[in-house]
């Protein structure tokens, strides 16, 4: 991953030198956008924001519900910061971004109290928390404040998919096997009757113990991926 | 470095203004939501109601709790075509596995249950919250105060089921339900 | 006596019986982060502990002063945060000044502490149990005191592991996770101990 970093660095100080040009590298485009999907994955590769997902994955609804609120103010920051890169003082920056990332949270917090409430009540206090969420200000201030708007969008999403990805993968793990359900579905319950059986959830998995270990197992299959790939090249 | 601040202070007042705007935006359709929640709550505890009850709920203040504060519980009053139906109200219980348990009881103009609805709880997945589900709440359906024995768990001699694992959870519910009767009769002796 | 009763119950239910690591999720970053070893697992207990019932403290008198008395409540999360990112800058300073030690082994975990989630977390949750005063307070140190607890437990099961011959994928979080999530299961023993 290092010779990559390297050499995307490279294309950033020459796409930035000819900035004046209104040019649209397209390769880097992409670039930014995949990296976030699993080179760079927040949790797997980052181990960035594990609090939401250790605390929501109870369903595989929340999941992806937060996931896309964190996404939101992923993306909202990142282009806000970016077109602000110029104009904040460098002393400041820290707090400035902060007042960004925290206005675009309380904006998703009281968008979602008004029109989706009842996975507003589900996170509960962990929509406010992604003001904290490790995520957005490593990339607000790792590449939003040093690239270019249509970057740091691309980025913003990469990034935001990733998360929604092993917060959707943990919390149907935790929903099938705990609950014997997947997004509200009665899968396992269902298929268990057809043979006349009560399905007996494993509760621990609904637990803190299951979220825990869940994701560890998940991030250690991540790691064993990684690894066949790196053997591969 | 006043610099700094000014352009500190700046940030701070266009995120404030922003953030007025979409609270101004959003305040309606919060207060709906929250509206609508407890609407959908009464009509499930209430025989068919017609009227604006959130309107025309009554505060009452029912007793001192252990710090010598007033106790006050919110009389909501069903009506179809002006005739009355039923009250709902709230009631806790403190004994539940994970602490409190907020129990929503509708009591028709008959003096009996006509529906309990489980508002909030911390009780454990799988185990202590299975109070929530449906054929276990309508088993207080019909009981009254005067059928107060009857309000109590299978283990205690009563005719509510307890779950095999969880009887704390059933056994607060029940408690709380036939408390809420029983100051139910002595608020409105002549049952409505 | 009844107050001294509710102060422990407080304590022994934010320590044990819904520890703010193993069973709330909060502060999990830095509890992976600096527990690899016993004495700055110490060290970050004890900052966190000072921030956390100071920022409590303030979120509290902010949100009874002013947030509510202005009908201001939508300004919740961005006057926290930055009233915690300011309490971690004063102690970052204090800190320096007075043990350079302690300083140079926290590095960058202090300023950290900001983005731990269970400083505003702690903040976000006695606004919503509408605690009084004291009762704030003692929550406020029982959940630090929980996180340090937890802390300073993973330090001394991590500084064992390191003897121990772990499969290649499962090194680093994996372990660590799985590790959290075996003393989250043995927490789970405490519930029900306190209704809170």
């Amino acid at each position: 991953m290092a010779d990559k970093e390297l050499t995307t660095h490279h294309l950033v100080e020459g796409v930035e030198a000819i900035e004046s040009v209104p040019w649209i590298n397209i390769k880097d485009l992409l670039l930014d956008f995949v990296r976030g999907l699993w080179e760079a994955n927040p949790l797997f590769r980052l181990v960035l924001g594990m609090c939401p997902t250790l605390a929501v994955t109870t369903s595989a609804t929340n999941g992806v519900g937060m996931g896309a609120a964190t996404m939101l103010v992923l993306v909202g920051s990142n282009i806000m910061i970016s077109i602000l890169r110029k104009v904040i003082p460098d002393m400041i920056r820290i707090p400035a971004f902060i007042i960004v990332i925290a206005s675009f949270v309380t904006i998703t917090d009281l968008m979602m109290a008004a029109f989706t409430p009842e996975l507003h009540h589900a996170l509960g206090i962990f929509i406010p928390l992604i003001v904290v969420n490790c995520i957005v200000l490593a990339r607000a201030e790792a590449f939003a404040s040093k690239n270019t708007i249509i970057r740091s969008t691309a980025d913003g999403l990469g990034m935001g998919i990733g998360f929604t990805f092993v917060l959707t993968l943990l919390g149907s793990i935790r929903e099938f096997l705990g609950n014997g359900t997947w997004f509200d579905i009665p899968v396992l319950t269902g298929i268990m009757e057809i043979f006349n059986y009560e399905y007996q959830p494993m509760i621990v998995m609904i637990l803190p113990p299951g979220a825990f270990i869940g994701l560890g197992l998940l991030v250690a299959f991540a790691n064993m991926i990684e690894e066949k790939r790196k053997v591969r090249k | 470095m006043a610099r700094l601040i000014i352009i500190l202070t700046l940030f701070c007042l266009v995120a404030a203004a922003a953030l007025a705007r979409v609270h101004d935006v959003t305040k309606g359709p919060i207060a709906e939501q929250e509206r609508l929640r407890t609407i959908s709550a009464l009509k499930s505890v209430l025989p068919a109601f017609n009227n604006a009850i959130d309107s025309e709920a009554a505060e009452v203040v029912v007793g001192q709790d252990k710090k010598g504060r007033d106790v006050r519980i919110k009389f909501y009053k069903g009506k179809m075509d002006e005739t009355p139906v039923g009250t709902a109200f709230q009631v806790i219980a403190p004994d539940g596995y994970s602490g409190d348990i907020a129990i929503l009881m509708g009591v028709g103009t008959n003096g009996k249950l006509s529906g309990i609805e489980i508002i909030s709880h911390k009780e454990t997945p799988g185990l202590g919250n299975k109070i929530q589900k449906e054929e276990w709440r309508n088993q207080f359906k019909g009981l009254s105060i005067d059928d107060g024995h009857k309000l109590a768990v299978k283990k205690d001699g009563g005719e509510i089921d307890q779950f095999s694992g969880a009887t704390i959870s059933p056994r607060a519910v029940a408690g709380a339900v036939k408390k809420g009767l029983e100051m139910y009769k002595k608020e409105f002796a002549d049952g409505g | 006596m009844d107050n001294v009763v509710e102060i422990l119950l407080i304590l022994v239910s934010t320590i044990f019986v819904t520890n703010f690591v193993l069973a709330r999720f909060l502060g999990i970053c830095p509890f992976l982060g600096v527990s690899a070893r016993i004495e700055t697992s110490i060290g970050m207990g004890m900052a966190v502990v000072f921030v956390m019932t100071l920022a409590a403290l303030c979120a509290w008198l902010i949100e009874r002063f002013v947030l509510v008395p202005f009908e201001l409540t939508y300004l919740r999360t961005i006057m926290f945060i930055l009233v915690i990112a300011t309490l971690v800058q004063f102690v970052e300073m204090v800190i320096r000044k007075t043990s350079p030690a302690l300083y140079n082994s926290l590095g960058i975990f202090l300023p950290l502490i900001t983005t731990n989630c269970a400083v505003l977390g702690v903040a976000l949750l006695v606004i919503q149990k509408e605690m009084d005063f004291f009762p704030m307070l003692f929550f406020a140190v029982g959940a630090s005191a929980g996180f340090t607890l937890a802390l300073l437990l993973m330090a001394g099961i991590r500084e064992q592991i390191v003897h121990a011959r772990i499969p290649k994928v499962l090194q680093g979080a994996p372990i660590s996770l799985v590790t959290a999530g075996l003393m989250s299961l043995a927490f789970l023993g405490f519930a029900g101990l306190v209704k809170m």
